[in-house]
């Protein structure tokens, strides 16, 4: 079920070039009108269709919050998997690390270096990815902890395998698992974050189209229309939605047969 | 008990140290600062506040020089002056500090009031109507966006009902003392509702898979043999071990907290620490950006520390146990 939302958003992104030209086309004339037959999510504040609005923020949304999603995973499983491999001198530091970066609220550093980097798509990615990897590390170096003391590990380690083939061969296909379940959250994050960003003036630059975007303009036309705020949410509550569900249900089977 | 505390607080030092490192390296990916690169005009700082960073940060001094005096001087808890009203930067948080204490108190009062019946319920049937149900609708607040939350109350009950006011902390012609409370209480109903919902979420599906694994275990079995009632069992013996790993998270409901209040207080005009950040950051007000982002991390780390302490105090399998 959930694997058909994030697929069905999937081919709405696919489809947006179609709905690109109505998304820009500025009619003046047909301002902030209530959703119609011609404009079934009605038009905002410069007559722009805002179901194409809507649509074409998918592809943008749903790819940075994937490749946000990938280099948090990334910097969390190398930090995380580092200290829980290694353990010792180097766990305790990298575990202090990891303390560090849990102690920030997330928004401020994201603020902060979004406000400061040059606006760009690759300013959010590397924002997201920087300052939400923490939690992905305490993750990895639970897992990797765990799976090192088991059998099989340590049986590779006594026959004289070598610790990068540990690592790549025996370690890293357990550790996949939780690593696919960390990434459809982290995904689902991402993308919150984005819209975060974007609503707060501080996310994707003028010309792209984004979901949080849309919701700052209709934040500060409240009283006049309130199908801005209820269709671009929407889109971006399901789309959060449909992968916070598709990890749970990859944790559900990923766990089954696995408990304590 | 001496010595795991003992041991907590050595191990905060360097994090402590850390912290100071990462808002350091803020400070020097700001622009017109050595660390920026490629920043284009609008971002660039005035020639006048560019030099007055160079005087008050030591900027053409040393890496390690800059760091040592900065650090000396927060030491002596001297935050420096907001470039933007040349004000003491911890006049200005003290300021807001009470608007934010009482929005995110009253969150998390709420918070936790619902969600511990919540998960204490939910869990004590598993896959029951009640679990269901309630799994069902946590899901949906957990995933549900602050900011689009916010909106769609506005439009609700500011907008169309007109019960509530849109934004504000009191109305300008509220009329003080007792009448003026009730003013107060609508200003912060949708704020706290809005700061409230995610928390409530999280700590309710905690709870619950606490509760749940904890009602299989020998103990509340060995408690029901003893003749413990269904709900004596739930409460007495599975609850208070559920309630471990939310005392462990407790601390970091703390960041939580703040990151959601620069978007709510940003929506609701609340004139608190998440709105003096933003407008800081838009202004470029350094020296209360470093201030607030120092602040708020060593605040997380005391109240992570206490509540490892506290865990320790009352699980003595924590404080044994190597643990760190």
């Amino acid at each position: 079920m959930a694997a058909a939302i994030v697929g069905l958003l999937w081919l709405v992104a696919a489809c947006s070039p179609l709905f690109a030209e109505r998304a820009r086309t500025i009619q003046l004339a047909e301002r902030l009108q209530a959703p119609s037959s011609a404009h079934p999510f009605g038009t905002d504040d410069l007559g722009r269709d805002l179901l194409a609005r809507v649509v074409t923020a998918t592809p943008i949304s749903l790819a940075i919050g994937l490749v946000a999603a990938a280099v948090s995973l990334g910097i969390g499983f190398a930090v995380g998997g580092t200290a829980g491999y290694f353990g010792g001198a180097v766990d305790l530091a990298l575990s202090r690390l990891i303390e560090v970066m849990l102690c920030f609220p997330v928004l401020f550093l994201l603020l902060a270096l979004a406000a400061f980097l040059p606006p760009s798509p690759l300013t959010v990615i590397a924002a997201i990815g920087l300052t939400t990897w923490a939690g992905d590390a305490r993750y990895a170096r639970a897992e990797i902890l765990r799976i090192r003391q088991l059998d099989y590990a340590r049986a590779a380690r006594a026959m004289g395998a070598s610790t990068p083939r540990i690592l790549v061969r025996h370690l890293l296909p357990n550790a996949l698992p939780p690593l696919i379940v960390s990434a459809a959250f982290g995904v689902g994050w991402a993308i919150l974050a984005e819209a975060s960003m974007s609503f707060l003036g501080v996310g994707l630059p003028a010309p792209a189209v984004s979901w949080g975007g849309i919701l700052s303009t209709a934040a500060s036309l409240i009283d006049e229309a309130w199908w801005l705020a209820l269709f671009p949410g929407l889109a971006l509550f399901l789309t959060v939605a449909a992968y916070n569900l598709l990890a749970e249900g990859l944790r559900a089977v990923t766990t089954e047969g696995r408990s304590a | 008990m001496i010595r795991y505390v003992a041991r907590r607080l050595l191990l905060a030092v360097p994090t402590l140290f850390g912290i100071a490192v990462i808002v350091f390296l803020l400070l020097h990916l700001a622009p017109g600062t050595p660390g920026a690169g490629g920043a284009d005009s609008v971002r660039r700082v005035s020639g006048k506040a560019a030099e007055e960073m160079r005087r008050l940060y030591g900027l053409d001094r040393p890496l390690p020089e800059q760091f040592a005096k900065w650090i000396g001087r927060v030491a002596r808890l001297d935050l420096g002056e907001s470039f933007v009203d040349h004000r003491p930067v911890g006049e200005r948080i003290r300021e807001a500090l009470p608007n934010t204490l009482a929005l995110n108190g009253l969150a998390l009062l709420f918070a936790l009031a619902f969600a511990i019946p919540l998960g204490v319920v939910a869990g004590g049937h598993p896959e029951g109507a009640f679990d269901r149900a309630s799994g069902a609708a946590l899901f949906a607040l957990y995933s549900l966006p602050t900011f689009w939350a916010a909106l769609l109350l506005q439009t609700l009950f500011c907008v169309q009902l007109r019960w509530l006011p849109l934004f504000g902390t009191a109305s300008d012609a509220a009329p003080a003392g007792l009448a003026g409370l009730g003013d107060r209480l609508a200003h912060l109903a949708l704020p706290v509702t809005c700061l409230t919902y995610g928390t409530l979420a999280f700590v309710a599906r905690l709870v619950r898979s606490g509760v749940a694994e904890a009602r299989s275990s020998d103990y509340v079995l060995a408690a029901r043999a003893r003749g413990a009632s269904r709900n004596g069992a739930l409460w007495r013996h599975a609850f208070p071990n559920a309630l471990l790993p939310v005392i462990t998270l407790a601390g970091l409901l703390l960041p939580a907290l703040l990151s959601g209040s620069v978007i709510v207080e940003r929506i609701f005009a609340w004139p608190g620490l998440g709105r003096l950040y933003f407008d800081s950051i838009l202004a470029r007000d350094y020296p209360v950006i470093l201030a607030l982002s120092l602040l708020s991390a060593v605040a997380t780390l005391a109240a992570t520390l206490a509540a490892d302490i506290a865990v320790a105090a009352v699980d003595p399998r924590v404080r044994d146990g190597a643990a760190g």
